[in-house]
């Protein structure tokens, strides 16, 4: 093998990596692929709620920030569950970290606070 | 210069043309006039003949969003209320108005993104993988576009043994199982980090990245 290669493949790294710099702001655990096999089969939605939880706990065992829309979600199917004690909780901790969304957030909290006949029976 | 480093160098011109062929700077005056902070995805319209590409692209897209420093609006929430509101089809939450939208939301931007091409086509023992998007960021406040992008991503695996009859046979096994089971996950990915983070054509740096509202020499 040629020393020629050893100096070519760092250049090579480096256009790679000025196309995409895609660096990791937050974990998202396995947010992708757990909304993608959701979304093929939506018997799997423990799954994802599973995954939605790990990315919270992860996060907060880091002292990190727990990456945008990932509370609403967690909260959006707790209330699907009709637990909208537990969705109020996580629709505030969206808002708290998150004040872009106050107006959506302030809105699903409006919901899930509404006592229906179907939230009080689950 | 040997063989081996000769492939090296192709690959560099390779890489260097799908960067710099990219096409001309965006014009980003409005998207700088408004600098907004977050981002609501709305449902995807679907122009493929795969009825699921919309679901399983929505699953690629915050992500990439989020790391380029936006608030994204959580996008598998937002596409159950729309729907609880009436507002699944695609094609008309793309044809209402964006401020509208906003105002539901709170939303700064709205993303509108359009599935051209979803297939996996075979032809002469080859199968071609395609994903080709359109993607459209309209204010929030006063409807107007603020940046829009196109990509078009195609895979066509080939198998690496030599020529011959067995190297045709190979060639067709990987062409099969393409086009029995493509994946499009990676070309989604590639297609949106495409869209995204590419100097001149891509998004300018989000608030949440440390160069928002500094990176104007590249946006």
């Amino acid at each position: 093998m040629s020393i020629r290669i050893f100096l070519i493949a760092p250049i090579l790294v480096g256009l790679l990596s000025g196309c995409v710099t895609n660096h990791q702001r937050y974990d998202w655990g396995t947010y992708d692929p757990s909304l993608y096999a959701y979304y093929k089969d939506p018997t799997k939605e423990a799954t994802l709620v599973e995954s939605l939880a790990a990315i919270i706990s992860t996060a907060d065992a880091d002292h990190a920030l727990v990456p945008p829309g990932i509370y609403a979600e967690y909260g959006y199917l707790q209330l699907q569950e009709g637990k909208n004690l537990a969705a109020v909780e996580l629709f505030k901790q969206e808002e708290t970290h998150w004040p872009e969304s106050k107006v959506f957030m302030d809105r699903m909290i409006n919901v899930a606070s509404r006592p229906t006949p179907t939230s009080s029976t689950k | 210069m040997n063989p081996l480093s000769k492939i090296f160098m192709v690959g560099a011109v390779l890489m260097l043309t799908a960067c710099a062929g990219a096409p001309k700077r965006y014009d980003y005056a409005h998207f700088r006039t408004e600098a907004p902070r977050s981002i609501l995805v709305v449902p995807v319209i679907n122009k493929s003949v795969d009825v699921n590409a919309p679901d399983y692209f929505l699953a690629t897209i915050a992500t990439p969003l989020a790391e380029r420093g936006y608030y994204v609006f959580p996008v598998n929430m937002v596409k159950s209320v729309l729907s609880d509101d009436g507002l699944s089809d695609a094609n008309l939450v793309h044809a209402g108005d964006p401020r509208r939208l906003g105002e539901l939301f709170g939303a700064d931007a709205v993303m509108y993104i359009s599935i051209e091409r979803w297939d996996a086509r075979y032809a002469v023992l080859s199968t071609a993988v395609t994903v080709e998007l359109t993607y459209t960021i309209k204010s929030a406040h006063t409807g107007q576009e603020l940046w829009s992008n196109h990509q078009h991503v195609v895979y066509q695996p080939q198998a690496n043994g030599g020529g011959g009859l067995a190297g045709l046979l190979a060639n067709a096994i990987v062409a099969a199982i393409a086009k029995a089971a493509p994946n499009y996950m990676p070309l989604a990915h590639q297609a949106n980090n495409g869209a995204i983070y590419i100097k001149g054509t891509g998004l300018p740096a989000g608030p949440y990245d440390g160069s928002f509202g500094k990176d104007g020499s590249d946006y």
